[in-house]
């Protein structure tokens, strides 16, 4: 085409064009971005999210907030470094946690009928927002992921607080003592019920009860800071407008 | 000059820029078929689709199979043969306004790939969780499958390459040559695919239906990541469009 020509007939259909493509961009974005990030969710740090007695205070702590920070370093590679939007990480948590709860009320309890108390996802969004206004007041990828990261991983278990305290309220239950998500659990037994396979609230320090959640969010910090550069760095490749030659043309 | 082209019909400058109802319809067309899917899975999952040796399963379960994978290949056949069947021979002398036009109709497919992506790696895979959570497979066709490897997946393979194609051979932005990361965006869910060989031949060998986060599900996670490549795709759009509009919106 030539150089001097424009697609669009006035300044204001121009701005209507780009305000129409700023939509369609944003629900591509969201719902890609949603897929990606929930199947790879889901299986890496899954079984601790789907269920409230696998929410314990050391795997669940420490798993789930190192795979998640995965996308949003990328996303925010992309959105904040070319457009300067400081709305990846949020992003990318609201289309997971959009996901989620879809597919616990439709199919968790739609389809196989676990009440929703004991399947809802875990809470991500306070660390989302650390991380976006972290990278929007620095500007710098490396406060954001040591600040940005460890702030991700330490806020986690403080945020889910709220909704799963009650659950972690200890009950009797003939004779022995345990929470009241292992009570619920118990009820509602599943091929992982985690007191079968034993992936919860296990540890030779046990003795240290009180101090695990914080050791565990504290090591997830850390290790969410390294995530964070390595998907960072993940996010600039895939924002990439490269092209391969292509033997057809 | 490009308004003389054979490639561009007379009447093509006034339609209009974007057709909205290609969007809805397409969308409408997915959630109502899918809303039915669902529903299906709700009455057969339980009451057929418990035991793969029952003549009920091979009733309700892998005649769906069988339909819906002759479906897939003839939808796709057909829908990949029109859009290559009917390319632009003249790309490269469509007018700016016939460029945007085509570019509108690009993000209309990739809305409907987006869509159809969510469907398939978000609601229909971790509602496999819940199934194996749930029910003890004794065949690799379980009704979560049948719905989530062979019906969701393909569709969105099938929606993802027409979106390619029709960027491929209708738009002057993708004549350079092969566009790495709409490349990957495209063949890595695609690969999610052939992955299920991989997930099925694990699990004949073992049940492991007690974790999903298992290792032999990383090669799902692995290819998922590719989805990250609709920014490189993103990227790439807003640079051509930018180009066509030539206004300072600010």
């Amino acid at each position: 085409m030539s150089a001097s020509q424009s697609a669009v007939r006035s300044r204001a259909e121009a701005v209507a064009v780009s305000r129409t493509f700023d939509w369609m961009i944003l629900f591509v974005l969201f719902t890609v971005v949603l897929g990606g990030y929930h199947i790879h969710f889901m299986l890496t740090g899954g079984d601790w999210d789907f269920w409230s007695d696998w929410k314990d205070r050391r795997l669940w702590v420490t798993v789930v907030p190192i795979v998640a920070i995965t996308f949003p370093a990328a996303v925010q590679a992309c959105l904040w470094w070319r457009y300067r939007l400081p709305i990846g990480a949020t992003l990318c948590v609201l289309a997971l946690l959009l996901g989620e709860w879809i597919n616990r009320y439709m199919n968790f309890w739609g389809w196989t009928y676990f009440p929703i108390n004991i399947c809802f996802p875990s809470q991500l969004i306070p660390g989302a927002i650390i991380l976006d206004v972290v990278l929007m007041l620095s500007g710098s990828m490396t406060l954001t992921a040591v600040a940005g990261g460890l702030g991700w991983g330490l806020i986690f278990y403080p945020s889910n607080w709220p909704v799963i305290a009650p659950l972690h309220q200890p009950v009797e239950y003939n004779g022995m003592m345990f929470t009241l998500a292992d009570l619920s659990g118990y009820h509602y037994v599943r091929t992982g019920t985690p007191e079968y396979i034993r992936m919860v609230e296990k540890g030779t320090l046990r003795t240290f009860g009180k101090d695990v959640a914080p050791v565990s969010a504290f090591f997830s910090g850390f290790v969410s800071v390294i995530i964070y550069f390595l998907w960072h760095f993940f996010g600039k490749w895939f924002a990439g407008t490269g092209f391969i030659a292509d033997d057809a043309s | 000059m490009a308004a003389t082209t054979e490639s561009v019909k007379a009447d093509a400058a006034e339609a209009p820029l974007l057709n909205r109802r290609n969007i809805v319809l397409g969308m409408l067309l997915y959630f109502v078929f899918y809303s039915w899917v669902r529903w299906y899975e709700g009455v057969y999952g339980w009451s057929a689709g418990l035991d793969s040796f029952a003549p009920e399963f091979e009733t309700y379960w892998m005649n769906f199979l069988y339909i819906e994978l002759v479906l897939e290949v003839v939808v796709a056949s057909a829908l990949w043969g029109y859009i290559w069947k009917s390319r632009d021979r003249k790309v490269m002398s469509i007018t700016p306004r016939e460029e945007l036009r085509r570019h509108f109709t690009h993000w209309t497919w990739l809305i409907m790939y987006g869509w159809a992506i969510y469907w398939g790696a978000s609601y229909f895979t971790e509602q496999d969780g819940t199934w194996h959570q749930t029910i003890i497979r004794d065949t690799d066709f379980t009704p979560s499958h049948v719905i989530e490897f062979y019906l969701s997946y393909p569709i969105y393979i099938i929606t993802g390459v027409s979106a390619f194609l029709y960027a491929k051979t209708r738009l002057p932005t993708y004549q350079e040559g092969l566009h790495l990361q709409y490349m990957v965006a495209i063949i890595g869910p695609f690969m999610i695919l052939p992955n299920v060989g991989l997930n099925e031949w694990g699990h004949t060998f073992w049940f492991m239906e007690e974790l999903f986060v298992a290792p032999l599900h990383y090669g799902f996670v692995f290819f998922g990541w590719a989805a990250l490549g609709v920014l490189g795709v993103l990227n790439t759009e807003v640079i051509a469009i930018g180009k066509l509009i030539k206004k300072d919106l600010m």
